[in-house]
């Protein structure tokens, strides 16, 4: 199957400060993506990119394909919709703000109202059509945004941050029409959130974006330092971790949060990569336990619920923590 | 006092008895101004919008000149265009000089940059999100553009209406281009001076009431715009 995005060598930069550095991304067509990173990470600016409205500095986008160039670009564009964090809706009513991106594409007048009146209501606000689009709350005003990018049935669904502006039940209903989206009509959707809670459930995949890069780990455990001993240490303002591999270049180490190995006995001396800590938290969240040690650093370990470890640890036990090799990823 | 009290009355005598000269003279004002400010409109409408919404070299020589050219003396403009249209100038063969189409030009170009000026910062201070929400609407070029401007209508005709202010309440260009020709190129500006001049101070007065209930429409409705805006 021909993946939705195709990316090389892309980057964009806002003057001399680069943005978005990706040397290779695939995005299969058909699932559901979530890219997850802190604000600022250019996680906004890759999705502008993806939804051909900002051009990359370099590099190439195919899209199912084909690449974007200049003269197919807007062709692209108007496959591909998207749901700004914080949407901007017409000075008009709902009914024209949602038949607008129909009309420019010469759709009739009375299709493009029977169109719109179908998304309204998937999107739950029948009976919105006539009310002054300005006049709606923040999570109104998401949900017609949402529905003006269903109208035009785009290929692929992009959402910056849905879950930003919206209440519960918003939240609730925009995911529901996002797995139905995928299971039924086999779109890709593509979602941004700094949190990776919010998008688990419904994500096929998770990328986590540092820095205008995809990082190969989840970013619970993110630390910024230096190569040292000919890129075999990597060295934390507080810790060093001996690398697997040897290492020309990086500036990051993330620790995946999900193979940590977590011990409350001490192990074998000989072992490199342990820290002794104290737990100071546990929470569950999606049906994983998440623990905090805090050892010299402070790191974030999951555990599944079904690990005989979670029923022993208590907050404020002793414990230590073994960095498995695999855990191990430095950008 | 009493003369201007008197002056008074005469000029609402000569307006509600429907005299031909001053409803000439009013006709004029309003014919070649409304000329001006619509293909002003016409041209600085479309310049504005490319001016704040796309890049390209000059654009702050243009911006710059522009902004100049919006607090230039209106007998500047009368000298320049004058020295164009005048027999021996480069436009002599048109024979525009002290004609209604003459003094229409002179109020084009000095329409021009404000319907321009004040289109392009009405656009530049509309909310950067619009111009996202077009083009990922996937709208063409000119699809957001019209899209752009209908956002920014207030501001935009908030523009117009204070050029056609300036335009009818003018008097250097008048002047000059259309040389005050009576039943022909004198406006209510140039009549009031001319005729305040001579003495003919019921004229100026009853021309002087017209051109105020013109500023008053002209500012009541930048007011409403201004409102709606809001």
């Amino acid at each position: 199957m021909i993946p939705a995005y195709e990316i090389e060598g892309l980057t964009f930069s806002y003057g001399t400060v680069p943005v978005i550095s990706l040397d290779r991304l695939e995005i299969p067509a058909g699932e559901i993506v979530g890219l997850v990173g802190p604000n600022g990470s250019g996680k906004t600016t890759l999705l502008h990119m993806l939804a051909f409205i900002e051009e990359p500095h370099q590099g190439d986008i195919r899209f199912f394909g084909q690449t974007c160039t200049e003269s197919n670009r807007l062709a692209l564009r108007r496959k591909v919709g998207l749901l700004l964090q914080n949407p901007y809706l017409f000075h008009s009513t709902v009914l024209s703000n949602l038949t607008w991106g129909l009309k420019i594409r010469d759709v009739p007048r009375q299709v493009a109202a029977e169109g719109a009146l179908k998304a309204l209501a998937l999107v739950g606000l029948e009976g919105f059509e006539h009310r002054y689009a300005k006049a709606l709350s923040g999570g109104e005003t998401q949900r017609v945004a949402l529905a003006r990018a269903l109208v035009l049935d785009p290929d692929v669904l992009l959402l910056d941050e849905p879950a930003n502006h919206m209440d519960k039940e918003s939240i609730e209903r925009t995911e529901s029409i996002v797995s139905t989206l995928n299971r039924e009509h086999g779109k890709t959707i593509i979602l941004t959130s700094h949190n990776a809670s919010t998008v688990q459930n419904l994500a096929h995949r998770i990328l986590y974006v540092e820095q205008g890069r995809v990082v190969p780990a989840s970013l619970d455990n993110l630390f910024s330092g230096n190569l040292v001993q000919d890129g075999s240490v990597f060295r934390t303002e507080r810790i060093s971790v001996d690398l697997p591999d040897r290492m020309n270049s990086g500036s990051r180490l993330v620790i995946d949060a999900q193979q940590i190995r977590l011990m409350l006995d001490p192990p074998e001396p000989d072992l490199n990569n342990v820290f002794s800590g104290l737990v100071s938290a546990m929470t569950l969240e999606n049906g994983k336990i998440k623990v905090k040690v805090d050892a010299e650093e402070s790191f974030q370990i999951v555990l599944e619920n079904s690990d005989p470890i979670v029923s022993n640890i208590r907050l404020g036990q002793r414990c230590w923590l073994h960095l498995t090799p695999p855990s191990i990823k430095v950008f | 006092m009493q003369f201007i009290l008197d002056g008074f009355l005469s000029a609402l005598r000569m307006i509600f008895s429907l005299d031909r000269e001053v409803y000439f003279v009013v006709w004029t004002s309003l014919q070649v101004s409304i000329i001006a400010v619509f293909f002003s409109t016409l041209v600085g409408v479309p310049l504005g919008l490319i001016a704040a919404t796309r890049t390209f070299p000059g654009k702050q020589a243009l911006i710059l000149a522009l902004n100049t050219s919006m607090a230039l003396p209106t007998v500047v403009v009368g000298l320049l265009l004058y020295a164009f249209i005048s027999r021996r100038g480069p436009l002599g063969e048109l024979g525009l000089l002290f004609t209604p189409a003459g003094v229409s030009l002179g109020l084009f170009m000095l329409s021009l940059p404000l319907v321009t000026n004040l289109t392009l910062s009405g656009i530049q201070s509309s909310d950067p999100r619009l111009f996202v929400t077009c083009k990922l609407l996937g709208a063409t070029p000119v699809q957001q553009g019209i899209m752009i401007l209908k956002e920014a209508r207030f501001a935009v005709m908030a523009g117009i209406v204070v050029a056609f202010g300036r335009v009818i309440s003018e008097v250097g260009i008048a002047m000059m281009l259309g040389g005050n020709i009576r039943g022909y190129t004198r406006t209510m500006t140039t009549a009031i001076a001319l005729e305040t001049s001579k003495g003919e101070f019921e004229l100026g007065m009853a021309l002087g009431i017209f051109l105020l209930a013109v500023a008053f429409f002209i500012n009541a409705l930048l007011f409403m715009l201004q409102r709606r805006r809001a």
